[in-house]
């Protein structure tokens, strides 16, 4: 979204006049375009909840798996290179005083973890073959979290309807390129241990939202 | 050379192609490619002249595919420019060209420029859009196989079929394409299923002339089909025997797909399944226990799921699972029935029973329990592993008895079976009438037996229910083996189908009975007498023919037998048996027809001393089979026919010999004369009678005794003849007395007898073949004196045969009794000749000239002459 916002200011800067004219409208649509509303609307509260409950489940339990299959895979030393300490990896720390807080919190994680899987799935196919299980799993991996940052931003929706949802900026993984297979290793252990831990959280997040009874009035209100 | 030309073809085609670019004219619109034009719609063209073309507008021509098109369709718009409007059809492909020409002779070369035209539909928005994606392993497929309804219509022009998927939060868009013409479905890889997302899905048809799309859109789940519960078991109760226990394992983790899952079971023996209410199985459920069922018996169980709240595609129904109920106490009595058989001073009760309906177990044993006479007769345990079930007992005509039976399975026994049998003398009435009819059906006929409803004789009497009984008739017609079934029917009705295997072809009995339930003190079950008829489920062509024999031939008719073929070959009822019959080879085949009943027939109108083949061909209603032939012959006469002749022949020799006998009596006298001719009586001549003074033999003429030549009727009359002169023969001839000797007579002697005759008497002689006959001459006539002087005898050869009397000397007395000749002589002068022959006259007197024969023999006192004799009788 600030890429586009970006290129309307670009444009803004070309020609004033016009920039002035449009700037409502193109706010207008790039907003509708990569505002999830869109998509929110398709559920009800209580089936979003659910839907974003038992994937965020379902993601943490296949992360766990893959994380086993992964040291399986890394040979000797696996739980060794999983202990190591990397800055450059996000925490998994939910933080925040309100609900909301937290589910931000959450959601900004995983925004935040999406570069470094892709990176671990990279070095992971190119370490072992294609049909390597982890980075199948990894890539599989990626679209759940993907998937589960779309329904979180929905209850971001639902707890927050009038303050817009900031998103975390793509940046770089901060991983430097030449990494030895060892860090690699160390690296792709550490990014599924913490996105696992990352995952447990954000289940007990949408399960006190659940017993908060965050979908009664929405329910009542026939949405 | 092959190059060049190939190149030159290329660039003509080239040249063609891209129109008449060098050409005076041009049509607009215009378009290097093919124009695409919709089917039903007008187009339009318009035909520029250039600039610097001699030609006008009235050269102008349009050319289409199949022809020069009207010039009614022509809109003229200025001098270098006509248009041309065409309606376009499916069939208008090809190339539309405009031409410039001078319609007279001219040296100006034509224009011609062309467009080609394709004609097609725009795509119809395809209906019904469905996705599934199935489960793979624990996920589910991210394979999302899209299908559609294209519609009918043939867009007859490229067509493009894409498929489009799209999680709504992300702008990842995943499509498939299918280029097919009328394509029907399309598989889109998902990469990962969207597990718990909201999936977007659209087909979108593309052609030259527009696009449709269809479009889906829901949670992930609905286009989601899990596998079938795993690990489905059923397991039985042993304390309940009405239920069973199924269990089983969610085939997906709840994570992905919450489940609810649908059971349904069966009988094994049926084919109608029960669903278990979807209400009873809709949580996340892992067991369910099916309830109310039958005991002992085997279910087979199948379970299917889909996503909660039915959120899915259901799931294929599971393989089948069985397994039985546990067993229960029999809930039913055992069918008990009997068969009788009376013997000559007793019966044969035959008890036979089947299992209870509701045997809800294995049955182990039964119980029997039989009274005869309102006493306890016997009580026997009959272990069910027997080999049949049935049980017989000797009933006497005047006792009834009252059976009882119970079965026993391994948990408990059942109710009692009870059955009455009454005295011989009081059997309840059955029903009047009773018959049968197939039912024809597949894959097998059925038998439906129809009678007449019966009414209870006393009020006591209750009809409970009718029992139809089958018995199959084996090879023996009067022996029934015990291969029998029996059905009950509710007594309000009358008409039922057996429900019995029965066999094609094999004769079965089947009887009606109406069963009363006597109500006065106890309940008692009795069957009325029986209405009985033979019966087929289907009839078939005998399979043997009978054996014919003739048991008599006469001159015209033939009495022909043969016996029923047997049952087993029958193969159905004998509608009747046809006799043929020939004639030798001839194969000209006369035939009779008698009723099956018929077993002998005479055949009549025969040619006698006839060679004839006949054999019976014996007929069902499906068919005939002809038996062996059989050979007989026809006599020569009929019946007494030979007694009549002899008969009539030996009374025509009867009657023929009493007319001769009683003709012979009545022309005696004639015959006499004919046979005997009347000969003087030299007793009654005259010189009998006269006396000389001199002895009368002296007196006798001197003629020879006339030589009596005796017929053949009485031969030996001769040989007497001879006798009155054997005394003039030498002593040798007197003492064989009756024997001629030799040259005795004329009369027939044996040539033997002559030769040993000779040999003694003459030996000089021999008479194998030459006998010699003598004349016996009277020399003592006329002063002679005969009673001394023996009569002298000429002796003659001749080859004549002697006769036979001179073998048989006794004929000579019997001959001498019967000369009627020499009796007659003595009848005519009895008393006058005796004593004369006493006193040695010359008369004849056979019996006194043996005895005086030895006394007058002597030799011949002189030689008298003899008479010439014919034959050369030699002189003596």
């Amino acid at each position: 979204m600030n890429c586009h916002v970006g290129n309307m200011v670009c444009l803004s800067q070309r020609s004033q006049a016009t920039f002035r004219m449009i700037l409502p409208v193109l706010i207008l649509i790039a907003v509708e375009l990569v505002h999830p509303t869109v998509s929110c609307k398709n559920e009800s509260c209580s089936q979003l909840l659910q839907h974003s409950l038992r994937l965020t489940r379902l993601t943490s339990k296949r992360t766990k798996e893959l994380l086993e299959t992964y040291k399986a895979s890394q040979g000797d030393f696996a739980d060794l290179i999983c202990e190591m300490q990397l800055d450059n990896v996000p925490v998994s720390t939910v933080s925040g005083q309100t609900i909301s807080q937290r589910i931000l919190s959450v959601y900004t994680h995983l925004k935040e973890f999406l570069p470094h899987m892709k990176t671990v799935m990279e070095q992971q196919t190119d370490l072992n073959p294609p049909t390597n299980p982890v980075a199948e799993g990894l890539n599989r991996m990626i679209t759940h979290v993907t998937h589960i940052a779309v329904k979180v931003n929905c209850i971001l929706e639902f707890l927050q309807p009038n303050i817009p949802i900031p998103e975390p900026a793509e940046r770089p993984t901060g991983i430097p390129p030449a990494q030895n297979i060892f860090q690699q290793k160390a690296y792709g252990c550490i990014v599924l241990t913490r996105l696992q831990e990352l995952l447990s959280q954000a289940v007990q997040e949408q399960k006190s939202l659940k017993k908060g009874k965050m979908c009664r009035k929405t329910t009542k209100d026939g949405s | 050379m092959d190059t060049s030309c190939n190149l030159l073809l290329l660039l003509m085609f080239l040249h063609y192609a891209v129109g008449f670019t060098n050409s005076c004219v041009k049509i607009l619109p215009d378009s290097s490619s093919s124009i695409v034009l919709e089917v039903g719609k007008d187009f339009t063209a318009t035909c520029h002249l250039l600039e610097g073309s001699d030609y006008t507008s009235d050269d102008i021509e349009w050319i289409s595919e199949n022809g020069s098109i009207p010039k009614q369709s022509y809109r003229r718009i200025n001098e270098t420019a006509v248009s041309v409007t065409v309606n376009i059809d499916s069939n208008l492909n090809g190339w539309l060209k405009c031409r410039a020409a001078k319609q007279s002779l001219s040296f100006v070369p034509p224009c011609v420029y062309g467009i080609s035209l394709h004609a097609g539909y725009p795509p119809l928005k395809p209906k019904n859009l469905s996705c599934i994606a199935v489960q793979e392993d624990k996920d589910i497929s991210p394979n999302l196989n899209c299908s559609w309804d294209p519609g009918l219509r043939n867009p007859l022009i490229d067509t493009t079929y894409t498929v489009y998927a799209n999680v709504l939060g992300t702008t990842q868009k995943h499509k498939a394409e299918c280029n097919q013409y009328l394509a029907r479905s399309c598989v889109v890889n998902l990469e990962t299923f969207p597990i718990h997302m909201i999936l977007k899905v659209w087909v979108e048809v593309k052609n030259a002339l527009g696009s449709e799309q269809s479009e889906l859109q829901n949670d992930s789940s609905y286009f989601a089909k899990p596998n079938p519960p795993l690990n489905v078991q059923v397991l039985a109760e042993v304390n309940i025997p009405t239920s069973l226990m199924v269990t089983w394992k969610h085939p997906i983790d709840r994570t992905i797909m919450k489940l609810s899952y649908a059971i349904r079971y069966r009988k094994a023996a049926s084919e109608v399944w029960i669903e278990v209410p979807e209400s009873f199985t809709r949580g996340y459920i892992e067991s369910f226990r099916l309830q109310s069922l039958e005991p002992y018996t085997e279910y087979v169980v199948q379970m299917r799921c889909i996503g909660e709240s039915k959120s899915s595609y259901w799931s294929d129904w599971s393989l089948n699972v069985a397994n039985s109920t546990a067993e229960a106490k029999p809930a039913s009595a055992p069918d008990l029935w009997r068969i009788i058989q009376p013997t000559a001073n007793n019966r044969n009760v035959t008890l036979i029973w089947k299992d209870p309906v509701k045997a809800n177990g294995k049955i182990l044993s039964y119980n029997l329990s039989i009274n005869q006479g309102y006493k306890m007769f016997e009580s026997p345990s009959i272990k069910e592993n027997t080999v049949s079930q049935m049980y017989s007992m000797e009933l006497p005509p005047g006792k009834m008895a009252n059976i009882e039976i119970t079965a026993f399975n391994s948990v408990g026994a059942s109710p009692k079976a009870s059955l009455f049998i009454p005295g011989s003398d009081k059997e309840l009435p059955g029903v009047e009438d009773m018959s049968w009819s197939v039912l024809d059906g597949k894959p097998e006929s059925k038998l439906q037996v129809k009678w007449t409803a019966v009414l209870p004789p006393r009020p006591t009497l209750h009809l409970s229910e009718y029992l139809l009984e089958w018995v199959k008739i084996t090879q023996s017609v009067h022996q029934t083996e015990l291969q029998v079934g029996w059905q009950r029917v509710p007594k309000n009705l009358t008409i039922t189908t057996l429900n019995a295997d029965l066999e094609k072809f094999k004769r079965y009995n089947i009887s009606v009975y109406p069963i009363y339930k006597n109500h006065s003190g106890h309940r008692l079950f009795q069957a009325g007498r029986p209405v009985t008829r033979p019966a087929y489920i289907q009839q078939g062509t005998p399979i043997e023919g009978p054996t014919v024999k003739v048991k008599k031939s006469k001159k015209n008719s033939a009495e022909l037998t043969w016996d029923e073929i047997p049952l087993d070959s029958q193969r159905g009822f004998i509608t009747n048996y046809t006799i043929f019959y020939a004639i030798g080879n001839t194969k000209q085949w006369k035939s009779v027809t008698v009723d099956p009943n018929v077993h002998s027939h005479v055949l009549t109108d025969l040619a006698s001393e006839t060679d004839y083949v006949v054999n019976v061909l014996v007929s069902t209603e499906a068919g005939s089979f002809k038996g062996t032939d059989c050979t007989f012959k026809t006599m020569k006469y009929g019946d007494g026919e030979v007694e009549v002749i002899v008969v009539v022949v030996c009374l025509g020799f009867l009657f023929l010999t009493v007319f001769i006998i009683m003709f012979c009596l009545r022309k005696r006298e004639v015959i006499k004369k004919m046979l005997w001719p009347q000969v003087p009586d030299p007793s009654d001549s005259s010189i009998a009678h006269w006396s000389p003074d001199f002895p009368i033999k002296a007196d006798l003429p001197k003629e020879d005794v006339s030589v009596v030549e005796v017929d053949v009727f009485d031969g030996k009359s001769l040989c007497e003849e001879e006798k009155g002169v054997l005394p003039l023969k030498k002593d040798k001839y007197l003492s064989e007395e009756h024997s001629s000797g030799i040259g005795g007579s004329s009369c027939m002697s044996s040539p033997r007898h002559s030769v040993s005759d000779s040999d003694e008497g003459d030996s000089g002689q021999t008479t194998s073949s030459t006998v010699q006959y003598s004349t016996v001459l009277g020399s003592g006539y006329k002063g002679q004196t005969p009673s001394h002087q023996p009569p002298a005898f000429a002796r003659s050869e001749s080859t004549q045969p002697l006769l036979d009397c001179e073998e048989h000397p006794d004929h000579l007395n019997e001959s001498q009794s019967r000369s009627s000749y020499f009796r007659r002589g003595r009848e005519l002068e009895p008393g006058v000749l005796a004593p004369e022959c006493d006193g040695g006259s010359l008369t004849f007197c056979p019996v006194q000239e043996e005895e005086v024969s030895p006394v007058t023999e002597e030799p011949p006192a002189s030689a008298l002459s003899y008479m010439p004799q014919k034959s050369g009788y030699r002189p003596q």
